[in-house]
């Protein structure tokens, strides 16, 4: 009987190699307070000087959202005072941000849902406060890194929404390669706003929730909050815009501040920065860096080459493994083959070696031509996955592996006859045991000759030479 | 070179001379402490860049950066930081020859007009040491009055160079915004201010300005320009209304008028109405940007920290309250004020509409004057404390120097009188860009009236 209404507030580091406003790097995981210089660590005197790279990537990524680009954007002072942020105010824009007004398609389910895009800001990130017993430490790594805020209008109506908008945003910007979106590693984060009300009757009041750090937090997190609203307006109470913590160990939120403590930012245009007015040049190369949206390639590899929403959904999740996908193809292997190779036997073999599809010997070209190979009948499947490994180990082609393996298969009858023959001579209690009719024991010497033969033995050519030699 | 320039070059680069320089220095100190650290060894080094200032000895104000040299504002906040980089002028003026050979005293993070909001030394007036040196960039002018430097940096937010200039005897540069570079320039009010060049001589005032410019790839600010080398013919005279000045800078006023008529320009005489609205404009701004400005200093990275915080908010919290002066607390409370949600459009839009007002007000007299003529300052230099002068008074009287800062344009503070033992100055407003024409008239005037020599003053260090 309620209706709900969620926002989200997405924050995606650029992977623009160096900080917004300084020559640092931008790189997680180095040692404490290395990536630091006067400017990104509030000096005075220093000034901020803009990394068109990152500009270039937030302008990208707002027309991929469909958003009106600006021809004149503007950078704001935001005033607030916290230990991790070095000059206790944080470059971004308010005004004037590089864009607004756009929307994304989403699948939810068997749907598309389109959710609107309010704007996407540019601006910088803060350092890291770790508490260790009574003391605050503080690493400064991160501040200034190249940020943007993407913040889409209340669209959304459950937990399962937000996750899957999550899940197609960071598509999107890994598709676009300016973000890996690794929540977990914070190059990705997310804070949401709900709020209910009785269906037809508009927005409520707005409750914020943060600390979402999973795409399943933020479903769970949602989920929870709409509940907790709903369970307030059934008892007549009125909900508070407030903002809340979730607390991922207890499975609920927890209130953080209320409307009257919230900050006053005291915004106002940065007069260390011009506006930034990208040229034609400039307008061309985001042209030139968009790429296929996931959604659409999604539905195109359906059309296309036939794969089944699931089997597409797979190969689209990463663009290059769709690339991959669309260039076995191209070089002659079947689609539906080329699927199931790399949803089973490639996927395992990464997940053991640890490497992505990017970095591993085996190529588009590679992989067709295995795919060949078993189609030819020159291998048998369970060659192939031998190549595989082989492939994987000795970044060799498939050809070369089994010419210097000898891994090729063996369907000359004769051939096959003589390992039966010294199967069967080696087996002659077996042999009776058959033709006496105990025809079950048929299964161990198949094995046997398939052993002998070191597995390259093509077991149909085996089974009729085995029948015909056994039992006549 | 001029024979002032040389002698000046030999002043570090010969140690017989330098002995006897440090010791002139030494004595001046005392009398009126215009330096916090003065070593002019710590940067002289062996090769010095041959240019147009090579082997010249400047001091920088110290709230510019130069590496390995302290950069205090003038502030317990900062008393013990240590530049890390060198700010951009300096690095420019190092390139053409000139050595830097100390910081100079400053009201605290350039906030006041008398260096008296300085909290670590008090800067004398060289001519009456009962008096002030001016400010923010007092330490500066009193050095180069007293002969301790040919020139030294300065910044300019409100008229920070040329009121000490003025009242010291020299001469004071604002150059256009954006035309230095204002890396390495501790931000007090980032759209007003810009780094000048108090000097004892046109010459070199010009030699060092030329030097310095330039576009800097860390300041996104600064651009380079071509001047249009149009010859002034014309002075627009601001009117000065009954009762605006002190008789003495009234009568130093007209003597000047006196003299540009005698040497030749046609005079005229131009009113800007929008005077009024400069001094309530220009604080509106210069404290909304400095309440951000200065919100770096927290005590954690650098600078003041108390001795026990309970925890981080309380470190900040501490840290400012004991490290920050009166004067810049009540500027950054100001600023934190005109800008809450609610009242910007009340105080800091309004302010800047009617920074675009007075633009207006000031750009449409260059269609009839080549160059414009107002006071610097409506006293001469006043005694330390609020005998003379409250610090309301004191930012009162701003109103002439604010104007250049609030449109952004040239101007330069000239010696032109002495009134009862205490030079006085005038100021000239150019275009933008157009900080050739400030200089033209400069020289002509400097043929009838020079430089004043403080009682002591010489250059004849051996
Ligand atoms: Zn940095």
């Amino acid at each position: 009987m309620y209706q709900s209404f969620i926002g989200l507030e997405i924050h995606i580091h650029l992977d623009a190699e160096t900080k917004a406003f300084c020559g640092c790097k931008a790189h997680f995981g180095d040692e404490e307070n290395t990536n630091v210089c006067p400017v990104c660590m509030g000096f005075p005197g220093v000034l901020p000087t803009l990394n068109e790279k990152a500009i270039q990537m937030s302008y990208t990524v707002a027309r991929a959202l469909n958003c009106k680009l600006s021809p004149n954007t503007k950078f704001e002072r935001k005033n607030y005072f916290y230990p991790d942020m070095p000059k206790n105010y944080q470059i971004s824009q308010f005004a004037e941000p590089v864009g607004r007004d756009g929307y994304i398609d989403i699948e939810i389910g068997d749907s598309i849902k389109r959710v609107r895009i309010h704007d996407v800001h540019f601006e910088e990130d803060a350092g890291k406060m770790i508490h260790a017993g009574d003391m605050s430490l503080l690493d400064y790594n991160r501040a200034g890194y190249p940020l943007l805020e993407i913040v889409t209008e209340p669209d959304l109506v459950i937990g399962e929404d937000a996750e899957a908008f999550l899940k197609s945003f960071r598509r999107l910007v890994r598709y676009l390669g300016v973000c890996d979106g690794n929540m977990e590693e914070g190059s990705m984060r997310c804070d949401a706003n709900v709020s209910i009300n009785l269906k037809g009757a508009g927005l409520g009041e707005k409750v914020e929730i943060k600390n979402l750090n999973s795409s399943r937090f933020v479903r769970k997190a949602l989920n929870y909050e709409i509940e907790r609203q709903s369970g307030m307006m059934d008892e007549g109470k009125a909900v508070v815009q407030e903002t809340r913590l979730w607390n991922e160990n207890r499975d609920q939120s927890e209130p953080m501040r209320k409307k009257e403590d919230a900050n006053d930012y005291r915004y106002f245009p940065e007069p260390d920065l011009p506006p930034f007015r990208p040229s034609e040049e400039f307008m061309q190369d985001v042209e030139n860096s968009l790429c296929e949206m996931p959604l659409v390639r999604k539905q195109r590899l359906m059309n296309s080459y036939g794969l089944s929403s699931d089997q597409a959904e797979y190969i689209h999740e990463e663009k290059y493994m769709a690339d991959f996908f669309e260039q076995a193809v191209f070089s002659g292997a079947e689609a539906v083959q080329v699927y199931s190779w790399l949803s089973s036997d490639v996927k395992k073999l990464l997940n053991r070696t640890g490497l992505s599809l990017e970095d591993c010997p085996l190529s588009a070209e590679r992989l067709a031509k295995l795919i060949s190979m078993i189609g030819d009948g020159q291998i048998s499947g369970k060659i192939a996955k031998k190549v595989l490994d082989y492939i994987f180990d000795e970044d060799k082609d498939p050809e070369t592996i089994c010419n210097e393996k000898k891994l090729v298969q063996i369907s000359d009858p004769t051939a096959i006859g003589k390992i039966v023959e010294d199967v069967l001579a080696a087996h002659a209690q077996v042999v009776e045991d058959i033709k006496a009719g105990d025809a079950r024991q048929m299964g161990f010497l198949v094995g046997q000759v398939m052993k002998a033969s070191g597995g390259n033995a093509a077991p149909p050519v085996v089974q009729s030479v085995l029948k015909e030699k056994v039992l006549g | 070179m001029s024979d002032f320039e040389k002698k000046w070059s030999e002043a570090c680069t010969q140690p017989q001379t330098l002995k006897a320089y440090r010791k002139y220095v030494e004595q001046w100190e005392e009398q009126i402490g215009s330096f916090l650290e003065f070593d002019p060894l710590r940067s002289l080094e062996a090769d010095i860049p041959q240019g147009p200032l090579t082997g010249i000895p400047f001091a920088v104000k110290d709230n510019i950066a130069v590496k390995n040299y302290k950069l205090t504002c003038g502030s317990k906040m900062l008393e013990h930081l240590v530049s890390p980089y060198t700010a951009t002028a300096v690095k420019n003026l190092q390139k053409a020859g000139a050595v830097m050979v100390g910081k100079t005293n400053l009201d605290e993070f350039g906030m006041g007009s008398s260096t008296d909001n300085s909290a670590l030394k008090q800067t004398n007036n060289p001519w009456d040491t009962e008096r002030v040196a001016g400010g923010s960039s007092g330490g500066s002018a009193a050095a180069v009055a007293a002969g301790l430097v040919p020139f030294a940096l300065g910044s300019d937010t409100g008229g920070s160079v040329r009121q000490p200039a003025s009242f010291c005897g020299v001469y004071g540069l604002k150059p256009t915004y954006g035309v230095v570079s204002r890396y390495g320039l501790t931000a007090y009010a980032s759209s007003l201010e810009v780094i000048g060049v108090v000097a004892r001589t046109t010459s070199m005032c010009k030699t060092v300005f030329e030097a310095m410019k330039g576009k800097d790839p860390m300041d996104h600010t600064s651009m380079d320009h071509t001047p249009s080398g149009k010859e002034v013919k014309t002075v627009g005279v601001l009117k000065i209304e009954e009762g605006a000045l002190n008789p003495e800078v009234k009568a130093s006023y007209d003597s000047t008028v006196e003299r540009l008529k005698k040497a030749g320009y046609e005079i005229i005489e131009i009113e800007l109405p929008t005077l009024e609205y400069v001094v309530p404009a220009y604080y509106t701004i210069a404290t909304a940007e400095a309440s951000a400005n200065l919100a770096r200093y927290n005590g954690i990275r650098y600078g003041h920290a108390p001795v026990y915080a309970e925890n981080p908010t309380d470190l900040m919290r501490k840290s400012r309250h004991e490290g920050f002066g009166d004067e810049v607390k009540l500027r950054v409370l100001l600023g934190t004020y005109v800008l809450r949600s609610g009242f910007q459009d009340q105080y800091y839009v309004k302010a800047q509409k009617i920074r675009t007002a007075i633009r207006n007000d000031v750009e449409r007299w260059y269609d009839k004057a080549d160059i414009l003529m107002m006071p610097v300052f409506p006293t001469p230099a006043f005694h330390h404390g609020s005998s003379d002068l409250d610090t309301f008074q004191q930012k009162q009287a701003d109103l002439y120097t604010c104007t250049a800062n609030l449109v952004g344009h040239p101007a330069l503070s000239v010696p032109s009188t002495m009134e009862n033992g205490l030079p006085v100055g005038v100021q000239f407003m150019a275009p933008p860009f157009e900080e050739d024409r400030l200089f033209q008239v400069s020289s002509v005037l400097e043929k009838e009236f020079q430089a004043p020599e403080a009682p002591g003053y010489h250059t004849d260090w051996s």
